[in-house]
């Protein structure tokens, strides 16, 4: 049947277009609101703005500073519509649709307002259009000719704004206040959209000026520069440096950030193959339009001169390196594998794979491990950080994945935040989650350190549970002890959902009076009532929601506390619905998609155990090699193998292992064991000075594919650029697994999606062509669920029945004591991201060029440490030495730093402990001493001198004095 | 501070062991499926042969979860 457009009878698309700004935030009032608008009728739902309601209608009312991301503010008067039987000119975007509204857009009144309106903005504005950045993207100059302006009458000699100074002291963007029509868009996205509220104006009247804090320099400000208000601005007055510098885009490809794991759509937007700068896409479903600064502005990285361009070799790691071109390096790579393995078996060697690079990339790392290499020692960075996450949600939920989507966040009435630092690791969903904690959800930390999200503007009465490190499952047992000893349980969705017998004896288990707050109070040293209280809070909300991060999972018991976390939400019905859940915040952007994608040497991609015949004999078909029956190795069991001389080689892509895992000695010693080492990088990182085949990696802006981000979001990565050595990853490993004998042959990425849907249950409708036409999907994607599953377990488990797991409290063995007092605990800061090989090499390093040790000054002052003095810290595994920052943030006790600068060390300190079941490391729990000292550590002298010599071996220098080869100095 | 292969074989056997000691009677049975699960071939030879010649360091429940093993790899060689 044909449809013919009758513009009489508009009606509210069913899919907005992401590109187009409608004016005013939609409205989801289901009672729809029907008007007539320059004689078109429309029917909106309730509380929708006139001017949105116009728009749908493809009605294009004149505006300035509305935005459809911002509520309507009403200031510039420009948006004026004639209402019948209504006095004036009301303004559009604050007027909510009645029934039965006339409402007429155009007209010879209306007309001579709006050109007046405009003629005022001008008579204080610069008329350097030509030579303005904005210019061919300016809001101001699009409404000039709108309302058809042709004079000024007012002359531009009166008092006016025209020489205000230009602040440039954000490395990204600069404020130009000369050009500034104080619409108060930025000043509303810093609130309404990032939640910082850092941006106000100050003054009344003609002084009104945009200020950042209390007036100072953006830098100096409370600004996280997360681009929000320089996307708003509609004139040239907050402008990305870029633009400034290089001009206007010419296209744009929707693409998705390689930063956290949110995973934000973005718009490359370019000159050529040149990235001009990066917009985040209203259309992306992870973040609707908001960035962080290192998406949005720190993709410089990709271009910067360190960036390994040519393969290189060498026969071990005290030489030069040689420049070869793909095919050499490839054969070098290869025979060294068929040698070891001829010379020490099969399971002598290994890859990683990266939870950076794409699921094509990492699906075919583990395949090149599992049908060339002929064994499963394939693991990846998620060992070091959600594998416990894996390992808990599969026991309890029957799926090792989070629960929910981002946006449920929004129905959440009460949150729970455990071990997570959202507003730095994630600040897109943190800025989501602010908003709705300003809409009123109960707000529960549960951390050592006193996070920003607790100091969120506009929030009151948040509970602030600051247990002692290491004691997470004591603290989850006396939530849960409260929940079911208070009667707070959801007793109906208990019999409903969950295996009975397994609730019983874990009812029995947490009844305990040994689980009780009271009992537990001085493990974790959270009062008693302090828990009582967060317990009720999370049970009796009518959604309770619990976010969790790496303060969960890097502990000795990460995986008893997610299965503690996830008997909380089974025993409080807190799962299956809107609004609720057990939400893993992923570190990396494809940390969720590198365990998908079977990189863990236990399970094949969609989490298919290699011991179960019917799994392997699919695999062995499409393969068409036989798949070793046993699990390999994981990360840190290769490196004891290699340190026990049983373990020569590994294929590294995309992680540095050197700099992020823990006891940076032992993981040295075992790269130094290597017979082997193959490191598939964009840089020289550290892993790589310990490598003897470089293969050139390609960033995230020169490839195809997709990542998975942390609510099992599948987003398209799209190639904006040539690979600047040539390849894009997965070509590398294509060429590797030929030249090894196994043949592999794919033209695109999505043929290799096509594989993976072929083999993954979860993945079955999953191609290219599905992505392309929705945007996204969430897994499961199959036929039960063509378009993907935002919300898991809605009907059931994968398993059937929720289970109960039983999860006592085991004492770490990291435990302070008189020789290391203190307790260490790792995490991230928002500027830089993880081992800092990418930020680093951007202008965030404007915000943290160093990391610093921080401590609460009652230890300080014990010591005689000063804020910005030289600090040792000692742990039972090694010592570096930092500068001290003395802060409250962290209970007495408790000490913290980051890992985001190689030459900190901050991963000599951390220890070989780790969880019971996945070997995740303890990062979160290092006992240790820290003094005054006034030198770097040993470990610190020994990584300059090797760093030193690993870089002139990049360059082919060879060492000055020729006789004694620098590399004894960094033996010393 | 590193450890020795072995070492860490024994203290991982351990922490697992001392992770599901409250399971009872069902423990040491939890934590030989775990190992079975888990553990790479070359790391469950290892701990095998440690139990055969010596053993000492295994806490009971590890110890007895350790001697399942062994008993599946004997049941499966034979």
């Amino acid at each position: 049947m044909l449809h013919y457009y009758d513009p009489k009878q508009a009606s509210v698309p069913q899919h907005l277009l992401p590109e187009r700004d409608y004016g005013t935030p939609a409205r989801l009032s289901e009672t729809l609101v029907t008007l007539e608008i320059d004689g078109t009728e429309i029917s909106v739902p309730e509380g929708t703005s006139v001017l949105r309601a116009a728009a749908l209608a493809d009605i294009n009312i004149p505006k300035l500073c509305a935005s459809d991301n911002l509520e309507a503010f009403g200031s510039c008067r420009l948006c004026a519509v004639q209402i019948e039987g209504k006095r004036g000119l009301p303004a559009s975007c604050t007027t909510p649709v009645e029934n039965g509204m006339k409402v007429t857009t155009q007209n010879a009144r209306l007309a001579k307002l709006r050109r007046n309106v405009m003629e005022l903005y001008i008579s204080d504005h610069p008329l350097d259009c030509l030579t303005c950045p904005a210019n061919g993207d300016c809001e101001l100059q699009d409404m000039a000719g709108a309302v058809g302006l042709r004079e000024v009458r007012y002359g531009f000699d009166g008092e006016n704004h025209l020489a205000a100074e230009t602040d440039d002291s954000n490395p990204y963007f600069s404020f130009d206040p000369s050009k500034c029509i104080v619409c108060s868009r930025c000043v509303r996205a810093c609130n309404e959209v990032q939640g910082t509220f850092a941006l106000t104006i100050e003054g009344r009247g003609f002084e009104s000026k945009v200020a950042a804090g209390q007036s100072e320099a953006f830098m100096d400000s409370e600004c996280v520069s997360c681009g929000a208000c320089v996307q708003a601005c509609p004139t040239s007055t907050l402008m990305e440096k870029s633009v400034i510098e290089q001009g206007q885009p010419e296209h744009s490809v929707v693409t998705t950030c390689s930063y956290c794991g949110v995973g934000c759509s973005f718009k490359a937007e370019m000159q050529g193959d040149r990235v001009v700068r990066m917009v985040p896409y209203k259309g992306g479903d992870a973040n609707h339009g908001h960035s962080c600064v290192k998406g949005r502005f720190a993709f410089g990285y990709a271009t910067h001169p360190d960036r390994l361009k040519t393969p290189m070799i060498r026969e071990s790691i005290d030489q030069p390196w040689r420049e070869v071109g793909w095919e050499e390096a490839i054969a070098f790579a290869a025979e060294r594998l068929k040698a070891i393995q001829a010379r020490y078996g099969r399971e002598s060697i290994g890859g990683i794979t990266s939870s950076r690079c794409t699921n094509e990339e990492t699906y075919l790392v583990q395949k090149l491990v599992r049908a060339a290499f002929g064994n499963n020692n394939t693991d990846t960075c998620a060992r070091v950080c959600h594998s416990p996450t894996g390992f808990g949600l599969k026991a309890t939920l029957g799926e090792s994945a989070g629960t929910q989507t981002f946006d449920s966040v929004m129905k959440a009435d009460a949150i729970v935040v455990i071990g997570a630092n959202p507003t730095d690791a994630h600040p897109v969903f943190a800025s989501q989650m602010r908003r709705r904690l300003r809409q009123g959800a109960e707000l529960i930390v549960i951390d050592p350190r006193r996070i920003d999200l607790l100091k969120t503007p506009h929030h009151r009465g948040a509970q602030h549970l600051a247990l002692r490190p290491g004691t997470n499952v004591a603290m989850v047992n006396a939530l849960a002890h409260v929940v079911i000893s208070e009667g707070l349980e959801d007793r109906e969705f208990i019999a409903g959902r969950c295996d009975e017998s397994g609730y019983l004896a874990w009812r029995e288990f947490i009844l305990d009076e040994r689980h009780s707050p009271e009992h537990v109070e001085a493990v974790t040293g959270v009062p008693a009532e302090q828990v009582r209280r967060a317990a009720r809070t999370y049970a009796r909300a009518p959604n309770g929601a619990i976010y969790y991060g790496l303060g969960v999972t890097e502990h000795s018991q990460g995986s008893s506390m997610v299965m503690g976390i996830a008997n909380l939400a089974l025993a409080t019905g807190n799962i299956g619905r809107e609004g609720v859940g057990v939400n893993p915040l992923r570190g990396q952007n494809n940390v969720q998609g590198s365990c998908d994608m079977g990189s863990f040497p236990h399970e094949l991609p969609g989490y298919q155990h290699v011991g179960d015949p019917a799994v392997r004999e699919r695999f062995e078909a499409a393969w068409g090699v036989p798949i070793d029956d046993e699990p390999g190795l994981r990360i840190p069991n290769m490196f004891d193998a290699a340190v026990a001389g049983d373990f020569k080689a590994l294929y590294v892509q995309g992680e540095d292992i050197a700099q992020s895992d823990p006891n940076t000695q032992h993981v040295e010693q075992a790269l130094r064991s290597l017979e082997c080492l193959i490191v598939q990088d964009i840089f020289l990182n550290e892993t790589a000075k310990y490598a003897h085949v470089l293969l050139p990696g390609s960033s995230f802006l020169e490839k195809n594919g997709t990542f998975t981000n942390a609510e099992r979001r599948i987003n398209r990565v799209r190639k904006v650029m040539p690979p600047l050595a040539g390849k894009e990853d997965w070509e590398v490993t294509v060429d590797l697994a030929n030249a090894l004998g196994y043949p592999m042959h794919y033209d695109h990425p999505a043929e290799i999606m096509d594989e993976i849907a072929s083999l993954t249950p979860s993945f079955a409708g999953v191609s290219f062509a599905r992505l392309d036409e929705l945007g996204s999907i969430q897994w499961p994607c199959n036929e039960a669920h063509p378009e993907g599953t935002p919300t898991m377990h809605i009907e059931d488990f994968p398993i059937g029945r929720g289970q109960f797991a039983i999860t006592d409290y085991v004492e770490s063995a990291e435990l302070s004591n008189r020789r290391f007092p203190l307790l260490l605990t790792t995490g991230r800061i928002l500027s830089q991201y993880n081992v800092g090989a990418q930020t680093r090499r951007t202008g965030n390093q404007a915000w943290h060029d160093e990391d610093v040790l921080e401590l609460h000054p009652a230890d300080a002052e014990l010591r005689g440490v000063r804020d910005g003095d030289w600090v040792g810290i000692t742990s039972r595994a090694g010592q570096t030495v930092l500068r001290a920052r003395i802060s409250d943030r962290m209970p007495p006790g408790v000490v913290y730093t980051t890992f985001h600068h190689p030459g900190s060390g901050a991963n000599v300190i951390t220890t070989d402990s780790s969880d019971w079941a996945t070997n995740c490391p303890e990062y979160k729990v290092t006992a240790v001493q820290v003094e005054k000292v006034s030198q770097p550590s040993a470990w610190q002298r020994q990584f300059q001198n090797f760093d030193r010599l690993q870089l002139e071996l990049l360059r082919g220098v060879k060492d000055e004095a020729g006789k004694q080869p620098s590399a004894e100095r960094a033996n010393e | 501070m590193s450890r020795s292969q072995l070492d860490s074989l024994i203290h991982m056997a351990n922490q697992i062991a001392a992770n599901n000691v409250h399971y009872g009677d069902a423990a040491a049975e939890r934590v030989s499926t775990h190992l079975k699960k888990f553990w790479a071939r070359s790391m469950k030879r290892q701990i095998v042969d440690y139990l055969r010649e010596d053993g000492s360091k295994l806490s009971p429940v590890a110890r007895q979860a350790v001697e399942r093993l062994a008993q599946e790899q004997v049941a499966r060689a034979g």
